[in-house]
């Protein structure tokens, strides 16, 4: 391998400039205060202060968990059964997959606006049930429509997860298993879901992950008074202009986020390994 | 001994082909039944079909005196071992072997005890909290096999078990499946195409072909008795020759009688003898039955393995002629064009094609610049079927032209009544060029000799053809001049392989000789 190292070189400087880099100077930002002079920082533990002492940010950040594990069980409970279905179809398996991931081909601003189309008081919806005689439903700016909409934009990487684990699956296991006398509730229970745990991980872990710091699907679908980790640090860098207290939530999220991922992987390994 | 499966006619398709023509099968409470053949000839499918996997198109499976056809696999007390065992890689060894026990939820105590017996049986003790992928090929085989004797199934399926094993573990394997058969006392059904295992270990060997049962037996039976070539021959190794029966326990083969052990054939019948190379002797001439030359005697470690030639072949001996023939260059065109002279059998002249006359006299155009590859557009001839000397030319799309003889000469063949076969082969004349380029000297004489071989008064058709097996020649191909040289084809005669540990050289004139006993009547088809 020693001899392709080279190779990698292009992308490590890359990544240095790119993410290293970025990631130290919010590190530097989250524990400074701007000095008087030009380009003079002073350390402080301030912005973690007030985050911890404000109790407005700690149910601000409770409600982006919220909302991101309630998106992560949809998108499973959703995902999983047609993952499966996805895995066990043979020949159709490539363009249920293109139907899977088309809406990703088209910019996820757009299709989330999309979204307040059908779902805001004049909209789609509504139109349509006022047809049918149904009366009428408000669903913008409530917790629905956030979830709907990260449960639409993110549940792509958790069928797309699951269903590669699943067809990786040697098909003799499930064989083994009816052999020793699994009907088959007992060889999903005993043998598939077990197998496609890893692909259950990485799918949670992709759903997770930019739900958890989502900001214009809430801004949009939740509206100016739902508001999320991710609004707040939007706010702090491009209207507060507190760049500081914005990295310090930055690092707060990404140290959560790091603890979330290392407890699933911890999780994956003690159910044993899966080739 | 009672019936525990019965295959009755069954019949399997897979995309319109048949891989079972109508499998019937009875297999007895504690045997050890091996299913013999090559790969694609059924027996997995047979496995499967029993194991519940796969639905038989036709005929029916009967278990313990039930139609099971379409009872699922979980339901049949049935365990398999699969081919590469799948073994559940998110359990480590005591819950793969436990897996069937807790399904049934027996109590925990006993599951553990059950487990821990298992272990000792398949001799594992001390492994049960191993993860699987950290144990080898055999050790997982032995795992596999707990796994599915654990539930105490009357019936142990076995997928080719020991294909992934090295040769010195699947030795082993073969001896302890053999003795955990015997100690626990269930029907093996085991798959295989290797004869050697088989041999070992099964009390009744089903030799399979092409979705058809060819023989059913115990292993001395099929080696000693096999019915036909094809068991013959899949079973160990063989010399088949052709005979007739005279009368009861007297067969005629190499124009002589000899005793025999079998009767119950008609009078005169057509039959194949079967002689294994281990019940042949190497004596002096006189005392042999059958005399013969040496032809080659391959060192084995205990034995040799020595091929005597009894009847050489049908040979037949033609001239080729090497010209120092350039090829015609066309300058203005920037082509060239070469062909030999070549002859013809008076019988082809009616069916003469172009494509015929292009090959035969290995007519070919290309740019010397490009090498490439031109088409020869036009042949011009006139031909009679009468002997004699006709010119051909040919010629490119730019006009590029080259003219030989073909010469029409009555057929060139031998025949040989004694060992029922005809040969045939055509003079031809050659460039030494063509003769240097050569990557497979014997093969591209029989090509440019036209030389074929059949058997004679085939009642088939097509003739049956029979292979050239020799080809010798007078000629250094790789330093060859002009002039006209013989070249001889040959066909296989009566050869014998026999396993003698006495030393003889190639050349050596020997004496070859057998007990009635050794000698095997097979019916012939």
């Amino acid at each position: 391998m020693n001899r392709f190292r080279a190779m990698a070189y292009p992308y490590v400087l890359f990544i240095s400039i790119l993410v290293v880099i970025p990631m130290l100077l919010i590190i530097a930002y989250a524990f400074t205060v701007e000095g008087t002079a030009f380009f003079q920082h002073q350390f402080t533990l301030d912005n973690f202060a007030r985050f911890f002492s404000d109790a407005v940010f700690l149910q601000v950040l409770v409600r982006s968990l919220r909302v991101a594990v309630f998106t992560t069980i949809v998108c499973l409970i959703l995902g999983y059964p047609a993952a499966y279905c996805i895995a066990k179809s043979e020949r159709r398996q490539g363009i249920l997959i293109l139907i899977i991931t088309l809406p990703t081909w088209i910019n996820m601003l757009v299709r989330t606006y999309a979204w307040v189309g059908i779902l805001q008081d004049n909209g789609l919806l509504n139109a349509v049930l006022g047809t049918l005689g149904l009366g009428q439903l408000h669903l913008m700016y409530t917790d629905f429509a956030v979830v709907l909409g990260m449960v639409y934009n993110f549940i792509p990487f958790m069928i797309l997860e699951i269903s590669a684990a699943l067809s990786k699956m040697d098909p003799s296991y499930l064989e083994a298993a009816e052999d020793l006398g699994a009907n088959r509730r007992q060889s999903f229970l005993h043998v598939t879901l077990p197998l496609s745990l890893p692909g259950i991980i990485s799918g949670i872990t992709l759903v997770f992950l930019p739900a958890v710091s989502a900001f214009f699907i809430p801004k949009l679908l939740g509206g100016g008074s739902y508001v999320l980790v991710g609004n707040i640090i939007e706010t702090e860098f491009l209207t507060a202009g507190n760049w500081s207290f914005g990295s310090a939530l930055s690092l707060i999220m990404a140290i959560i986020i790091m603890l979330s991922i290392y407890l699933t992987r911890r999780i994956d390994r003690n159910r044993g390994e899966v080739s | 001994m009672k019936k525990l499966i019965e295959l009755k006619n069954i019949v399997k398709d897979f995309d319109g082909q048949q891989v079972l023509k109508g499998i019937s099968l009875d297999i007895y409470e504690n045997e050890f039944v091996t299913l013999l053949g090559p790969s694609g000839c059924g027996k997995t499918t047979i496995l499967r079909i029993i194991g519940g996997f796969l639905d038989a198109d036709g005929g029916e499976v009967r278990f313990d005196g039930k139609e099971i056809n379409h009872v699922p696999p979980y339901q049949r007390e049935i365990n398999t071992v699969f081919q590469k065992y799948a073994l559940f890689p998110h359990l480590n060894v005591y819950d793969n072997i436990a897996f069937g026990l807790k399904l049934r939820k027996e109590p925990k105590d006993v599951i553990e005890q059950k487990v821990i017996r298992m272990l000792r049986l398949v001799g594992l003790d001390g492994f049960a909290k191993r993860r699987v992928s950290q144990m080898s090929g055999g050790q997982q085989q032995r795992v596999a096999i707990a796994r599915a004797l654990v539930n105490e199934p009357k019936v142990l399926l076995l997928d080719e078990p020991l294909g992934a094993l090295d040769l010195k573990l699947r030795k082993e394997m073969q001896r302890e499946l053999k003795k955990i058969q015997q100690e626990v006392g269930i029907t093996f059904l085991f798959v295989t195409h290797d004869q050697e295992e088989a041999l070992t270990m099964s009390d009744k060997i089903v030799v399979m072909k092409e979705g058809t049962i060819q023989q059913i037996g115990s292993p001395t039976d099929i080696y000693n008795e096999p019915i036909n070539r094809y068991v013959a021959n899949f079973i160990g190794e063989s010399n088949i020759i052709d005979g007739t029966m005279r009368a009861d326990y007297r067969v005629e083969f190499e124009d002589r009688q000899f005793e025999c052990v079998d009767a119950g054939f008609e009078k005169d019948e057509a039959v194949e003898v079967v002689i294994r190379p281990e019940d042949l002797d190497i004596v002096p001439v006189a005392q042999g039955k059958l005399r013969g030359r040496v032809k080659s005697a391959l060192f084995k470690g205990v034995h040799y393995e020595t091929m005597v030639e009894t009847r050489a072949g049908t040979s037949i001996t033609v001239q080729m002629t090497v010209r120092d023939g350039k090829p015609a260059a066309n300058t203005g065109s920037g082509e060239c064009i070469s062909a030999n002279d070549f002859y013809l059998d008076i019988e082809d002249v009616e069916q003469l094609t172009d494509a015929r006359i292009i090959a035969r006299a290995d007519a070919q155009a290309w740019n010397p610049q490009t090498d490439e590859f031109l088409s020869i557009a036009k042949l011009s001839y006139s031909i009679k079927p009468e002997n004699g000397t006709y010119p051909v030319t040919f010629e490119t799309h730019s006009g590029t032209s080259i003219t030989v003889n073909m010469i029409v000469a009555d057929a060139n063949r031998v025949q040989n009544r004694e060992n029922g076969e005809e040969i045939y082969a055509m003079n031809f004349f050659k460039s030494a060029d063509e003769i240097h380029e050569s990557m497979a000297i014997d093969h591209d004489l029989i090509t440019w000799g036209d030389a074929s071989a059949w058997v004679l008064n085939a009642q088939e058709e097509p003739d049956i053809r029979v292979r050239i097996s020799d080809v010798v020649y007078t000629f250094d191909p790789d330093n060859i001049q002009p002039g006209t040289y013989d070249v001889t084809f040959s066909t296989k005669g009566y050869e014998y392989k026999v396993s003698t540990t006495d030393r003889t050289e190639p050349g050596d004139v020997v004496g070859l000789t057998f007990v009635p006993e050794d000698l095997h009547i097979m019916r012939k088809g």
